[in-house]
């Protein structure tokens, strides 16, 4: 459905496709079958079970059937098993969800499964260690995660999975540990827009119960931030983060001293020749901050030389972004108006 | 047609599935009642049991459930809204706390992500919009903003993608499209080079539209591909409602239009 290339085919070449396949088709239907006919029968057998393994691996978006699977774990296997029993089961769905993740990075279904066996470890392996198995494949959801998040940075399953499996471990980890884990996937890959994302939450975290320091780790910010603008000035990640990192522009300071170095890159990207548009960000930037001075700051900044110098960057946005024109046409009617709305 | 969405009636949970003999779901609720409702046959449902089906899945954060395994989702907000209003019983709803859940998925940049401190993505940016629309209740949304974050989703070969740094694809062209409609904020897009994105993503030998140039088509791009082309004013189609994905008409006549804007329709 997403990426499959176009391939013309003869009618010729779908007739033998649809003759190879009838097979497959047949073996399927008839599995199919058998397995709901169970379901509608409230079969809890490990002969139902053991069906559902094989139509799992064959059509892991089957939903329904990952649904009776649970049903027989829970009505038909679970009860007539000792903790150690239910574990080893556990492991097992935990083994075949995995194998299916590899294939069907995005299938909900599969996704689900997983929190489900995670949700339903036993106390054990002793009385005296009830979180011990929990822990432990708690932990390894991490390297789970992280395997996941190697192969497909962007996938926002596999974050929004991270953040549940943070959120759900008996022994939470340090948020420290996950913002060092996000600085090494922005490094990785600059434009990683899910790694800023989850900076900035981590980030809000730390802030707020005083575990960071808000006045030097903004500084730091700021300071990957410059290094980032300045090695690709290009990407959009880099320049939403700065925004978010600017919140409300309460600090004049600040965003002064931002502009200027903004400006800085946009004097530099025009003096080495390069190509004009992808100084797009640099100006939709200052407009946006300037713009921002002027609502928060007008009492004590040039509001009439703030708003030339933004009308100015708007006419060249227009020129340089033509896909985005209405846009800046607005802002610039905003503008001309006195209504300094951001 | 009819007879086949009847057939996926599950009754022990009071829903419908993807097919006969799946277990009922929100997704293929949303799907059966949406094309009862366009087939002018919601007499044949059992509506109290539906609404009692879908208002089960709230939780107490106010999000929704896809079933009773629990699964939450903005996606499955949008559903419960577009059903329930559909259905006639969006009073049954406990509006403030479903807002409340969505405020808890939205993010600086205006967008909405999947779940409370998930990233902004277009698809789940349309759920969110389109279930406030519903609600009445954009008075939430940071229009400027979104509407930017939305506008920046164009690509230079005019296709629109979901999330910053990602691909461009067909199914966008609806998900970001309907947002801004919403929003009234089409001409923060370039109509003409999105229209002939998705024109150039046909099969021009079979037919269907594909999520991007070079691709097979199905019925999923195909789908988006026309409703967005619709919103951008291509000749000869029927007005999309952007809150419902659904004609306008069909929509209008049961008074649950809202205040969105299209591109006019050109000849």
């Amino acid at each position: 459905m997403h990426h499959v290339k176009y391939v013309k085919q003869s009618p010729e070449a779908i007739a033998a496709r649809k003759q190879r396949e009838k097979a497959k088709i047949a073996d399927f239907l008839a599995l199919t079958d058998d397995i709901l006919t169970r379901k509608k029968q409230s079969d809890w057998s490990k002969d139902a079970f053991d069906l559902t393994t094989r139509l799992l691996q064959v059509n892991p978006e089957f939903y329904t059937v990952w649904n009776y699977r649970r049903n027989i774990l829970v009505n038909g296997l679970f009860p007539k098993s000792s903790p150690q029993e239910i574990n080893e089961l556990l492991a097992n769905d935990l083994s075949l969800t995995m194998v299916a993740l590899k294939a069907h990075p995005k299938v909900y279904w599969v996704w689900n499964h997983r929190r489900w066996c995670l949700e339903n470890i036993p106390e054990g392996p002793e009385v005296d260690d009830p979180l011990g198995w929990r822990k432990a494949y708690w932990d390894k959801e991490m390297i789970v995660v992280e395997r996941m998040l190697d192969v497909d940075p962007r996938n926002f399953m596999a974050w929004n999975y991270r953040r549940y499996v943070l959120a759900s471990m008996p022994v939470p980890r340090s948020e420290l540990a996950e913002l060092a884990y996000t600085l090494k996937k922005i490094e990785s890959e600059l434009s990683n827009f899910s790694a800023w994302h989850q900076r900035s939450k981590v980030l809000t975290a730390l802030w707020s119960d005083g575990r960071l320091d808000p006045v030097e780790s903004r500084e730091a910010e700021f300071d990957i931030l410059h290094n980032a603008m300045f090695t690709d000035p290009n990407d959009q990640s880099v320049w939403l983060y700065h925004r978010w990192l600017i919140g409300s522009g309460d600090d004049k300071e600040r965003l002064e001293g931002e502009i200027a170095v903004i400006q800085e890159l946009l004097d530099e990207k025009r003096q080495s020749g390069d190509q004009e548009s992808d100084n797009k960000w640099c100006m939709e930037s200052i407009v946006y901050y300037k713009t921002m001075l002027i609502a928060k700051h007008s009492s004590s900044v040039d509001v009439v030389g703030l708003r030339t110098s933004c009308e100015d960057f708007l006419k060249q946005l227009m020129k340089l972004d033509p896909a985005r024109r209405n846009r800046y046409q607005d802002k610039l009617t905003q503008l001309v108006s006195g209504h300094g709305v951001l | 047609m009819i007879d086949f969405v009847m057939s996926c009636w599950d009754d022990e949970a009071g829903g419908f599935g993807a097919h006969p003999g799946h277990d009922a779901h929100l997704l293929s609720t949303t799907s059966a009642v949406q094309i009862l409702v366009t087939q002018d046959a919601l007499d044949r449902l059992d509506i109290p049991r539906v609404v009692k089906f879908i208002l089960s899945l709230q939780q107490p954060s106010g999000v929704f459930a896809g079933d009773s395994f629990g699964e939450i989702d903005t996606r499955f907000i949008c559903c419960a809204l577009n059903t329930l209003s559909l259905l006639g019983h969006l009073s049954d709803l406990d509006i403030d706390k479903t807002v409340g859940y969505i405020l808890q998925c939205k993010n600086f940049d205006g967008g909405f992500g999947a779940v409370a401190g998930a990233e902004s993505h277009a698809a789940q940016v349309w759920t969110c919009v389109a279930a406030l629309a519903i609600m009445d209740r954009l008075d939430v949304v940071d229009h400027e903003t979104l509407a930017w974050w939305l506008a920046e989703r164009q690509l230079p070969n005019g296709g629109l993608n979901g999330r910053p740094e990602k691909l461009e694809d067909v199914c966008y062209s609806f998900w970001v499209l309907s947002s801004l409609s919403i929003l009234k904020k089409v001409s923060w897009i370039d109509a003409d080079k999105l229209t002939k994105f998705i024109l150039s993503a046909q099969d021009t030998e079979s037919g269907g539209i594909a999520d991007r140039p070079g691709d097979m088509a199905d019925v999923f791009h195909t789908q988006f591909g026309v409703a967005a082309l619709s919103t951008l004013g291509y000749p000869g189609l029927v007005d999309l409602d952007p809150v419902y994905c659904m004609p306008a008409s069909i929509i209008a006549s049961r008074g649950l239009n809202k205040d969105w804007e299209a591109l006019p329709r050109r000849t």
